[in-house]
């Protein structure tokens, strides 16, 4: 029982890190928190969701909720960010920009679902189960898994083993050295949102198909456990936010399992609270930039 | 539409009104707090448990709620000076869904997801008039102390501000403080003015709702959550289209404000006339 609550965590963990990975690239690139990319994930179940009742088989349905998220999160970037970023007050403007972003597509949303909860057609993923060392586990469990283990892989390797990867690291670190390098840094913020967004486009998929419900408020929950990931994890760094996503997904199965129910969003959030206390960095972080007493 | 419709909607404005300058504040002096929407939370539920279970007559209520917000935002402020900029914001986010939560969770004291209902209206436009006036004092008074001057220098140069013989920390902690008891007088006149609460009322969108309008009004000057808080307040009574598309509407001006107005309205209104008026003397 144990174990299989502990794989069930790890599911969803595999989630959670999904999706706190495109906020802490855009964090850890742009220094700014999107608080509109929990709508992206919402944007992306919606795009899949409605692609499939289209008739559209799943697999294109998640391709086109990925490039639409992704498209979502760079016009974000163009209309909400950029201008920000020219005046040099990212860091509050950007807080509320991206409030305002996630309103605006949270609302037409609602309008488009008629505030109604959404389900996927009946076995628009085949419902089967597979048994193993007395472990039960659903062909869409591996699925997520094993899509989410091959993006973490590919974001990685585009990050550390490629020419745009060591470019997203230049601006990273410093936008203007990265100019003088003859980095475009426009152009790499560009892809990082793209990427942001497709990753909560595809989380956004997996949550509605795992769940079987897709609504416009679906976001908020996971934006708020983002911030725990990425917190936890530290803010910016890729391999923290997956092992804390992995842990957190974990840590709250047990708690809903094991604990009196409606006690997992206390200890979550009080998690979060102690370890900006005491870990401001994360717990595997190191001290960087602008982090904690200047 | 009768008087009544414009004098609720009024209401609403005053209740608003404080709901921002316990943001206002915090702001003010720097601190990067969204913690607001937990005082409110925890002084409206003080009120309603202490009026409909052990029959506290109101006023008492309400100082009850303010002192625990004042408490609460000062027990908070020690952990939280050590946090700066989206840190602090995290943090106090974390405790506004801590509050939520425990709201849901502990039912025998809240209520749980169905709130406390049948709470008597001990509250009209009076007192609430009364409270708001009691609070513009306060930030007019602040303004023009000591205070008023040491909160911006710490907001723009906590470094300047420590060479000028001014403690960032005792800064911080009297801006944290006054905005929980401002936060918990609402949330208590709230509790008292709306018959039942639940604890949804006090999470993500109240939390923005206070931003949004301290953010459009302007955060250099008094008047600025007045101004934005009626703007807010007003604009989906004008049309009813703007009433149907009120969150799309906020979002658009959130961002549209932020992008091309970044000090607000009152604040670059103030700016344009102090500019004019230097550009006449020469």
């Amino acid at each position: 029982m144990l174990a299989q609550q502990i794989m069930n965590g790890l599911v969803a963990g595999a989630v959670y890190a999904l999706f706190a990975l495109g906020f802490t690239l855009v964090f850890g690139v742009h220094r700014i928190l999107n608080l509109a990319h929990g709508a992206l994930l919402m944007a992306g179940a919606f795009i899949g969701l409605y692609a499939v009742l289209a008739g559209i088989p799943l697999w294109f349905a998640i391709i086109l909720a990925m490039v639409g998220a992704g498209t979502l999160s760079v016009l974000i970037d163009v209309l909400a960010f950029r201008r920000l970023r020219a005046s040099g007050q990212a860091e509050f403007g950007a807080i509320i920009s991206s409030i305002g972003a996630n309103l605006v597509l949270v609302s037409i949303a609602q309008r488009i679902s008629e505030t109604k909860v959404l389900r996927f057609p009946f076995a628009t993923f085949p419902v089967v189960f597979y048994r193993f060392w007395g472990l039960r586990v659903s062909l869409l469990q591996l699925a997520i898994a094993g899509s989410v283990a091959f993006l973490l892989g590919l974001l990685s390797w585009l990050i550390f083993h490629t020419s745009l990867g060591r470019q997203v690291r230049a601006v990273a670190g410093n936008p203007r050295a990265a100019v003088l390098l003859g980095v475009n840094p426009d152009a790499i913020y560009l892809r990082t949102f793209f990427l942001s967004g497709a990753m909560a486009g595809l989380a956004g998929v997996l949550v509605g198909l795992s769940f079987n419900s897709v609504h416009f408020m679906m976001g908020e929950p996971y934006l708020l456990r983002a911030f725990v990931v990425v917190i936890l994890g530290g803010l910016g760094s890729i391999a923290g936010a997956v092992v804390a996503g992995m842990g957190l997904g974990v840590l709250q199965t047990l708690a809903t399992a094991y604990l009196p129910s409606g006690l997992t969003d206390t200890i979550i959030f009080s998690l979060l609270f102690l370890v900006l206390m005491v870990r401001p960095n994360g717990l595997f972080g190191v001290a960087n930039t602008g982090v904690g007493r200047r | 539409m009768g008087l009544g419709v414009y004098q609720s909607l009024f209401d609403v404005f005053l209740l608003n009104c404080g709901f921002a300058f316990s943001q206002f504040i915090v702001l003010r002096a720097g601190v990067f707090s969204i913690a607001s929407a937990a005082y409110a939370g925890i002084g409206g539920y003080a009120t309603a448990i202490l009026v409909t279970r052990y029959g506290v007559s109101a006023p008492v209520a309400v100082a009850a709620a303010t002192a625990l917000g004042l408490i609460v935002a000062g027990v908070l402020s020690i952990p939280l000076a050590r946090l700066r900029g989206v840190y602090q914001a995290i943090a106090t986010l974390a405790f506004v869904e801590i509050v939520v939560s425990l709201g849901f969770y502990a039912e025998d004291l809240t209520g749980g997801a169905m709130g406390i209902n049948g709470i008597p209206k001990l509250v009209g436009t009076g007192t609430l008039c009364v409270a708001l006036g009691a609070v513009l004092y306060l930030m007019v008074a602040i303004d023009r102390s000591g205070l008023g001057r040491a909160f911006d220098t710490v907001r723009q140069d906590e470094t300047v501000a420590g060479s000028l013989g001014i403690s960032v920390q005792r800064s911080h902690a009297i801006a944290f403080i006054i905005s929980g008891g401002i936060g918990g007088l609402f949330g208590g006149l709230q509790s008292l003015y709306v018959y039942s609460i639940e604890p949804q009322q006090f999470g993500f969108a109240l939390l923005v709702s206070m931003l949004a309008s301290i953010v459009l009004g302007g955060r250099g000057t008094v008047i600025g959550p007045i101004i934005g808080t009626a703007i807010l307040t007003a604009l989906p009574e004008l049309a009813r289209p703007l009433a149907e598309n009120r969150p799309l509407i906020h979002g658009l001006l959130l961002i549209v404000i932020i992008n091309y107005l970044p000090h607000g309205v009152a604040d670059s209104l103030a700016l344009l006339r102090r500019r004019r008026r230097a550009a006449n003397a020469v």
